[in-house]
């Protein structure tokens, strides 16, 4: 049983103790002074005393309590009020039928009333559950509507600034003339798109709307999709891949941690220079994946370990065109999985970023 | 010449595809929303249907559902990204590939090129795409002339991707044809054995290429 039901339980039972001993005490304060002023009165005004005190105490306690109530009125009026008084016994015939009268009348007007009163607590007791079973209906659906809304508006935000990028890029494509300016335009829009991905992106890991989606995959996979994107960055800087071979077949999310390895990837060719390499490594240790990229560019500023993660942190000698997303987005992406991401300078220089992912490997390993 | 339909609401877009695929020398018909673009596919018997997933009022895959029904013409789909269950979906629902916004003219005309090479037949007994031959009839396969070990699992396998060469085959599409009678999850097994085909197949041979969250793409290498 939940507590809150115990205390519950507890204080209902502390209730009806209070309302028996009330009824005792009511009876003997009615018979006190009914007896007070039995002279002036007479004996039928205490029966009808005894009988208004129980159609009260019915409107508001127990049946129980009631119940004793109205047999303890009769019994005291009779042993009180009646002739011949401080005994049970009747002796007029009258007195006699007046006492069943009484006796049956106090009964069912106990019953009657705390039946009545019953039927009201039912009453408001359902209501009171169907009020607070609206209400939280009503915040689920608020909740589910706001969710969709915010999908929605990504989605179409997202389809507004794709389509005049694919124009711009399909009427490049059709130009096809070696002018320079085309090659200018080219190079524009291929830095627009990473903006708007990039934006698109952090307002994605922003929202809360990823969901990892866990597959078996080999690592060679998700490198390769995290790599294709970027080979206009990777022409001219040789990428070296280690360690691979000795995974087992992995079950992650492929797609948000590519997507999380081409930013450190795309941010390792931005800050490093032409001709030099970049370094990816893999290892896979009790039931954890760590992928490292390391490039030979001049490193991370000291004291910027943690900062480069921050949105829209720029290096003092930043390159022109990032957005200052891409690794906070990274580690985003890395964080839903349940992962973390770490930045630090390698002793030989260069930066070293390792994404650190809890995985489970496959029994059947190729 | 080939017929080609473009469905998609964006005029702009329209109007660039059309361009491109005349200049390929493609007869181009437009529609701007589902309704008429199922009509003219009915009137016209194009070779290709080119549809966006994202239209307004009756969406892509209604459309393709509909279309399905009583055609079989080759359907590109043209998806923006983060959109891969959708893409998975219309796939399974017939769609025979996608390309994703904002893509490039050649991928664009190469994925519509290759799935408007049908299906090799079922009555064809041998399957090619670039060095490797598969023969149907005594399940050998061959890479360069040299003769390939494969298990039997690996030969289905193989000749699903091979079947669609250049094309998308979604994971759910080859569990289902290479292990039909089994309902448990063989996801892994696909990992495993596709690894061991690449292993097969070397560096020489085409590419079983891996698209995150989709499916499989057997390219010439």
């Amino acid at each position: 049983m939940e507590p809150d039901a115990a205390t519950r339980k507890e204080s209902d039972s502390l209730a009806l103790v209070a309302q028996y001993s009330g009824a005792l005490a009511v009876v003997f304060s009615v018979a006190t002074a009914c007896r007070a002023i039995l002279p002036q009165t007479g004996y039928l005004f205490s029966a009808l005393m005894f009988l208004m005190a129980i159609v009260l105490a019915g409107t508001r306690w127990h049946r129980g309590p009631v119940i004793l109530m109205a047999i303890l009125s009769a019994l005291t009026w009779n042993f009180v009020f009646l002739q011949p008084q401080f005994t049970f016994l009747i002796h007029n015939p009258g007195d006699l039928a007046v006492f069943a009268l009484f006796f049956i009348v106090a009964l069912s007007m106990g019953h009657l009333t705390s039946n009545l009163r019953q039927r009201e607590d039912a009453l408001e007791r359902h209501h009171r559950e169907r009020e607070s079973l609206l209400a939280e209906r009503h915040r689920a659906n608020l909740l589910a509507e706001s969710e969709r809304l915010h999908r929605t508006l990504l989605d179409s935000v997202s389809h507004e600034l794709k389509t005049p990028i694919t124009i711009i890029r399909t009427a490049l494509d059709g130009l096809a003339s070696p002018n320079p300016y085309t090659a200018e335009i080219t190079t524009a829009t291929r830095r627009l798109q990473h903006i708007v991905d990039n934006f698109l992106g952090m307002t994605r890991v922003e929202a809360d709307a990823l969901r990892p989606n866990l597959n078996w995959e080999e690592l060679h996979d998700v490198i390769r999709a995290a790599t294709s994107p970027l080979e206009e960055e990777f022409r001219s800087r040789p990428l070296l891949i280690s360690g691979l071979d000795s995974l087992p077949l992995l079950k992650l999310d492929s797609r948000l941690l590519a997507q999380a390895l081409s930013n450190i990837l795309h941010n390792a060719a931005s800050y490093s220079p032409q001709g030099s390499s970049v370094e990816i490594s893999a290892s896979f240790l009790a039931n954890s994946l760590e992928i490292s990229v390391r490039d030979h560019g001049k490193g991370i500023p000291d004291g910027a370990e943690n900062a480069v993660f921050d949105k829209f942190y720029r290096g003092p000698d930043v390159h022109a065109g990032g957005t200052g997303l891409g690794l906070a987005i990274a580690r985003g992406l890395v964080r839903s999985m349940r992962g973390d991401i770490s930045a630090r300078n390698h002793p030989d220089g260069g930066a070293c970023f390792t994404i650190r992912l809890p995985a489970q490997a496959a029994p059947l390993s190729p | 010449m080939n017929k080609v339909v473009i469905i998609d609401d964006e005029p702009q877009v329209r109007r660039l595809l059309s361009m491109v695929l005349k200049s390929r020398n493609y007869e181009v018909h437009e529609a701007e929303d589902g309704p008429s673009g199922l009509q003219h596919i009915a009137f016209l018997r194009p070779d290709a249907v080119l549809l966006d997933l994202g239209l307004p009022a009756m969406d892509g895959l209604s459309v393709l559902k509909r279309l399905r029904e009583w055609s079989e013409v080759p359907v590109l789909i043209l998806s923006v990204r983060d959109e891969e269950a959708l893409k998975v979906e219309a796939l399974e629902a017939g769609a025979d590939d996608y390309v994703t916004k904002p893509f490039g003219t050649a991928e664009l005309l190469a994925r519509l090129a290759v799935i408007q090479r049908r299906c090799f037949t079922r009555q064809h007994p041998e399957i090619t795409a670039g060095n490797l031959t598969l023969n149907l009839l005594h399940h050998e396969a061959s890479l360069a002339g040299d003769r390939l070990k494969l298990t039997p699992t690996e030969f289905s396998l193989l000749h699903t991707l091979a079947e669609h060469a250049g094309r998308i085959v979604t994971f759910g599409q080859i569990i289902r044809r290479v292990w039909p009678a089994q309902l448990s999850d063989q996801s892994e097994a696909l990992r495993v054995h596709i690894s061991h085909l690449r292993r097969k197949l070397g560096t020489t041979g085409p590419q079983i290429i891996n698209e995150p969250a989709i499916g499989y793409r057997l390219i010439d290498s």
